[in-house]
C-alpha cells in the first residue's frame, strides 16, 4: 500500500513539483495519472521510489515512511519498485538478455554482478520474463537493433525480472506510435492482473487512460484535482484537469490489436 | 560593414556588394604582417637566417655523408634493447590503463558530483599533461637510478595524463538514462557504473588504450635518451661517441618498429570501433 | 529447476577459435614481457631511499635566481617551435594536395603521398633533432629543422583529410564555367580549407611548443639544454624552476590556442 500524506516538493530552483498531495493507493490497483506536462505527474511517480525527495509531508510504502531512507534501506525499497521510462533507458550496446538481467542487480552482490555471475534462477527468470512479453526470440540481439516498441517490452521484462511489488511507468508510450502504445499498455495491464502488481502509469492521452485504468488521478500545477474510479470520469473531468477544452493531440487513437499478435 | 550606420545611401561604398570588404582585407593583411614580423624576430633571436633555413632544406646531402654507410654490427644490441623498450611500453600502458579507470571516473562530471574532487582530479591531470615525457623521465631516473624502472614510471605518469583526459571525456558523453533505470531498481553505484556506463565506453576505452600504447612506444624510445634504458639509451651512447653510422642503424630500427606497431594497432582499433 | 534456462548464445567455431587465439596471444605477450624485463627492485628501493630527500624537496623549491635565464631559454624554445611549425604549415600544403585523392585524381599518387607523410610521422622529433644536429651542428637551427619536418607529417595528413572532405560541387561548377586549374584552386578550393588549415597549424604549434622543450637535450637549442645541465649537475632546484616555467607556458599556450581555434572555425 502506498500512502502520500500532505506531500509537497519544492525543487531547488523554486519550482513547486507537488503541493499538499493526499493519495492512498491499495495493493493491486491500476492507477493512471493524467495532467499536462509540468503538472507534477513525473514528480509524483519519482517520489515513490525516491528518485526525487519530497521536501514536506510523509510518504508511506507498506506502512513505512520512506522519506528518511538512505543507502542500503533506499536500495532495498527500490528493489520492490520497478520503473519503466519514456525512453526505455536500456544499455543500447548490450544484448537483450543482459539488459533484462540488470533487473536483478538490486538482489545480487556487487562482486558477483561486476563479474556477470548471475545465478541459474536469475537467468531462468530473465528468460521467463522475456517470454511473457513475447520477445524471447531477440535474446541475443543488441538493444539498439530493436524497434521502440520492442525496446519498451524489453524494459518491461527487466522490471518483471526484478520481481517488484509495484510498477511505476513514467510516460511509457510517449515515444511510440498508436498501435505499439496499445500493445505496451496491454502488457502492463495483463501483468497487473496476473501478478497483482500495483501499477501507477503517467499518461498524457485521455482515451488510453480511460481504456486501461481502474482509477484516475488528475494533476494540475502540483496538486491533485481529481481522484476517482474511471466510471466517474467524464469529458468535463478532463477539461477540469487540463484547464482547457480537449484537443485532438490529447488523444492517442489507434487501432485495437491483439496482444499476442506482435513483432 | 558596420551596423552603426543608420541607413546606407547610394553614395555609400558599403551599399555596393564587394567581393571582399576592405575590413576583411585589412584584417588578413594585419594577421599576415604579425606572422612575418614574429617570424623575422624569431629567426633573428634563434640566430637563424631565413636564407639558411631554405638552404638547409635543399642541402640535406651533408647528412648522408656523415650518417652513411650504416653500421650493421650494432644491429644485435639494437634488437635486444628494442625488446626492452617494447616491454617498458607494454608494462607502462597496462598499468596506466588500469589506474585510469578510477581516475577517469573521478574526472567525469556525470559520475563525480563532488565539485572539489572533480576539479582537483582534473587539475592534477591537466598539469601532468603539460610535462614533456623526457622531463618526467629525467626526474624518475634521478629518483630511481639509471634503468628501466624510472622509465616505466615516467611512461606510466605520462600516459595516465593523456588517457585520463580521453576517457573521462568519453565517460561524460555516455548516456546516463540506463544508469537512472538501474538506480531506480535498487542497484548500488558500482553496479550502476559496471552495467550502465562500462558497456558504453568499453570500445573507446580499448581503442584509446591501444593508442596510448602507440604513443608509449615512441615515448619509450625518447626517454631512453636520458638514461631510462631501452634502445634510446643505446642511441644516446652511440650519439655521444660520434658513431654516426650506428646512430643511423638504430634510427632505422626505431623507424621500422614504430611503423609496424602503429600499423597493427591501427588495424585492431579499426576492427573494434 | 522449474523454469527453463535461456538457450546458449550461438557461436561459430571460427569465433571460438579466434577468441581463443587472441587470449593466447595476449597471455604470451605478457609472459614474454614480465619474464624478460630486468628490474632490480632491491637497487630501485635503495636508490629511492637515498635519492628521495635530495630530489623531491628540491624539485618543489624552484631556484628563483635562475628564473631570468630559464625564461630566456623558454622564449628561444617558443621561437624554435614557431619557426618550425610555420615552415611545416607551408611545406605541408603541397604534400597535403598530393595526398588528397580528390585533388590528384590518382590512387597511386594519393597513396604514395600518404605513405611519405606517415613515414615522416614515425620519427619522434628528438630523433630527427639528433639527425639534424649531426648534419648542421648543435644549434637552434637543428631544432627548427626537426620541428619543421616532424610537423609536416601530421599537418600534411590533416590537410589531406580536410581537402578530401570539401564540397566538390563548387569545383565542378567552376569547371563548368570554364575556369582553369589555378583559378579553381584559388577561388574554389583554398577559401573552403583556409580556416581548417589555420586551425590545424595553430594546434600543431601547441604540440610543437611541448616537443621543442626537450630538443635542447641533444643540443638542438631551447630550454632542453638547461634540462641536460640540470640533470648532469643533479641540480634539482634548477630542474624545479624549469618544470614550473614549462608547465605555465604550455598551459597558457594551450588555452590561447584553443581560444583562437574556436574563433577561427
Amino acid at each position: 500500500m502506498i500512502e502520500l500524506k500532505d506531500l509537497s516538493l519544492v525543487y531547488p530552483n523554486g519550482h513547486q513539483g507537488l503541493k499538499d498531495v493526499n493519495v492512498k493507493i491499495e495493493d493491486g490497483e491500476f492507477v493512471v495519472i493524467v495532467g499536462l506536462s509540468g503538472a507534477g505527474k513525473s514528480t509524483f511517480i519519482r517520489s515513490i521510489n525516491r528518485l526525487v525527495t519530497p521536501t514536506e509531508g510523509e510518504l508511506h510504502v507498506d506502512g513505512d515512511n520512506i522519506l528518511n531512507y538512505k543507502g542500503r534501506g533506499l536500495r532495498k525499497l527500490r528493489t520492490k519498485i520497478g520503473m519503466i521510462f519514456q525512453s526505455y533507458n536500456l544499455v543500447k550496446r548490450n544484448n537483450v538478455i543482459k539488459n533484462v538481467l540488470a533487473g536483478r542487480l538490486g538482489h545480487t552482490g556487487t562482486v558477483r554482478s561486476v563479474f556477470n555471475l548471475f545465478s541459474k534462477d536469475d537467468k531462468a527468470l530473465a528468460y521467463e520474463s522475456l517470454k511473457r512479453v513475447n520477445i524471447d526470440d531477440k535474446l541475443y540481439n543488441r538493444a539498439d537493433e530493436l524497434s521502440g516498441g520492442q525496446q519498451q517490452r524489453v524494459s518491461i521484462a527487466r522490471v518483471l525480472t526484478q520481481k517488484p511489488k509495484y510498477i511505476l511507468a513514467d510516460e511509457p508510450v510517449a515515444s511510440l506510435d498508436p498501435p505499439t502504445s496499445h500493445q505496451v499498455m496491454k502488457y502492463l495491464r495483463k501483468i497487473n492482473k496476473e501478478d497483482g502488481i500495483t501499477t501507477i502509469v503517467n499518461l498524457h492521452f485521455i482515451d488510453m487512460a480511460m481504456e486501461y485504468a481502474d482509477r484516475i488521478i488528475g494533476m494540475r500545477a502540483g496538486e491533485v484535482v481529481f481522484d476517482g474510479p474511471v466510471s466517474e470520469v467524464t469529458e468535463e473531468t478532463f477539461e477540469e484537469i487540463y484547464g482547457r477544452s480537449i484537443r485532438e493531440d490529447d488523444l492517442r487513437g489507434g487501432v485495437e490489436e491483439d496482444v499476442e499478435q506482435n513483432v | 560593414m558596420s551596423n552603426k550606420m543608420s541607413k546606407p545611401t547610394i553614395y555609400d561604398d558599403s551599399y555596393a556588394p564587394l567581393l571582399s570588404p576592405w575590413r576583411v582585407k585589412a584584417k588578413i593583411t594585419a594577421i599576415f604582417l604579425v606572422i612575418i614580423i614574429f617570424l623575422m624576430f624569431s629567426s633573428w633571436r634563434t640566430g637563424v637566417d631565413l636564407n639558411e633555413l631554405i638552404w638547409g632544406f635543399t642541402n640535406m646531402t651533408q647528412i648522408t655523408d656523415k650518417l652513411f654507410p650504416i653500421n650493421m654490427a650494432i644491429l644485435g644490441p639494437a634488437m635486444n634493447t628494442l625488446f626492452e623498450t617494447i616491454h617498458m611500453a607494454i608494462i607502462a600502458s597496462t598499468f596506466s590503463t588500469l589506474i585510469v579507470i578510477p581516475v577517469s571516473l573521478l574526472a567525469a562530471n556525470n559520475i563525480t558530483t563532488n565539485w572539489f574532487v572533480y576539479n582537483t582530479t582534473r587539475l592534477i591531470m591537466n598539469v601532468l599533461r603539460t610535462i614533456p615525457d623526457v622531463v618526467l623521465a629525467v626526474i624518475f631516473v634521478g629518483l630511481f637510478g639509471i634503468g628501466v624502472f624510472g622509465g616505466i614510471v615516467a611512461l606510466f605518469i605520462f600516459s595516465l595524463g593523456i588517457l585520463a583526459k580521453l576517457i573521462s571525456e568519453t565517460v561524460e558523453s555516455a548516456d546516463m538514462q540506463p544508469v537512472e533505470a538501474m538506480r531506480a531498481s535498487g542497484a548500488n553505484t558500482i553496479q550502476a557504473i559496471a552495467y550502465g556506463v562500462v558497456p558504453q565506453v568499453l570500445p573507446q576505452f580499448t581503442s584509446f588504450s591501444l593508442y596510448v600504447f602507440e604513443i608509449n612506444i615512441r615515448a619509450s624510445v625518447v626517454i631512453g635518451l636520458v638514461g631510462a634504458g631501452g634502445i634510446g639509451s643505446l642511441l644516446m651512447d652511440q650519439f655521444s661517441f660520434n658513431n654516426y653510422g650506428a646512430v643511423m642503424t638504430i634510427i632505422f630500427v626505431i623507424f621500422a618498429v614504430v611503423i609496424v606497431i602503429e600499423y597493427i594497432s591501427g588495424k585492431i582499433r579499426e576492427a573494434i570501433i | 529447476m522449474s523454469q527453463p534456462l535461456p538457450p546458449k548464445k550461438p557461436r561459430s567455431t571460427k569465433q571460438i577459435v579466434r577468441n581463443f587465439a587472441i587470449c593466447i596471444a595476449i597471455i604470451a605477450l605478457y609472459v614474454w614481457t614480465f619474464a624478460s624485463i630486468n628490474i632490480d627492485f632491491g637497487r630501485v628501493i635503495e636508490r629511492l631511499s637515498s635519492n628521495f630527500d635530495r630530489v623531491i624537496p628540491q624539485l618543489f623549491s624552484p631556484n628563483w635566481d635562475r628564473a631570468p635565464e630559464v625564461i630566456e631559454m623558454m622564449i628561444e624554445t617558443i621561437f624554435i617551435a614557431y619557426v618550425g611549425s610555420l615552415a611545416a604549415a607551408i611545406i605541408a600544403v603541397p604534400l597535403g594536395f598530393l595526398a588528397a585523392f580528390n585533388m590528384t585524381n590518382s590512387r597511386f599518387l594519393a597513396t604514395f603521398g600518404k605513405w611519405i607523410l606517415s613515414g615522416v610521422r614515425a620519427f619522434p622529433e628528438i630523433i630527427l633533432a639528433i639527425l639534424f644536429v649531426v648534419a648542421v651542428g648543435p644549434t637552434p637551427f637543428a631544432g627548427i629543422l626537426a620541428i619543421a619536418i616532424g610537423s609536416t607529417g601530421m599537418l600534411g595528413k590533416l590537410y589531406a583529410e580536410v581537402l578530401e572532405s570539401i564540397d566538390m560541387n563548387v569545383v565542378e561548377a567552376m569547371q563548368a564555367n570554364g575556369a582553369n586549374k589555378i583559378q579553381i584552386m584559388f577561388h574554389g578550393i583554398i577559401p573552403q580549407v583556409i580556416p581548417e588549415f589555420l586551425s590545424y597549424a595553430i594546434y600543431r604549434f601547441e604540440i610543437d611548443v611541448r616537443a621543442s622543450t626537450i630538443l635542447g637535450y641533444v643540443g638542438a637549442g631551447g630550454i632542453g639544454t638547461m634540462i641536460f645541465f640540470a640533470q648532469s649537475g643533479r641540480n634539482w632546484s634548477d630542474m624545479g624552476m624549469i618544470l614550473l616555467v614549462i608547465i605555465i607556458v604550455v598551459t597558457v599556450i594551450d588555452y590561447a590556442s584553443t581560444y583562437i581555434r574556436k574563433r577561427i572555425v
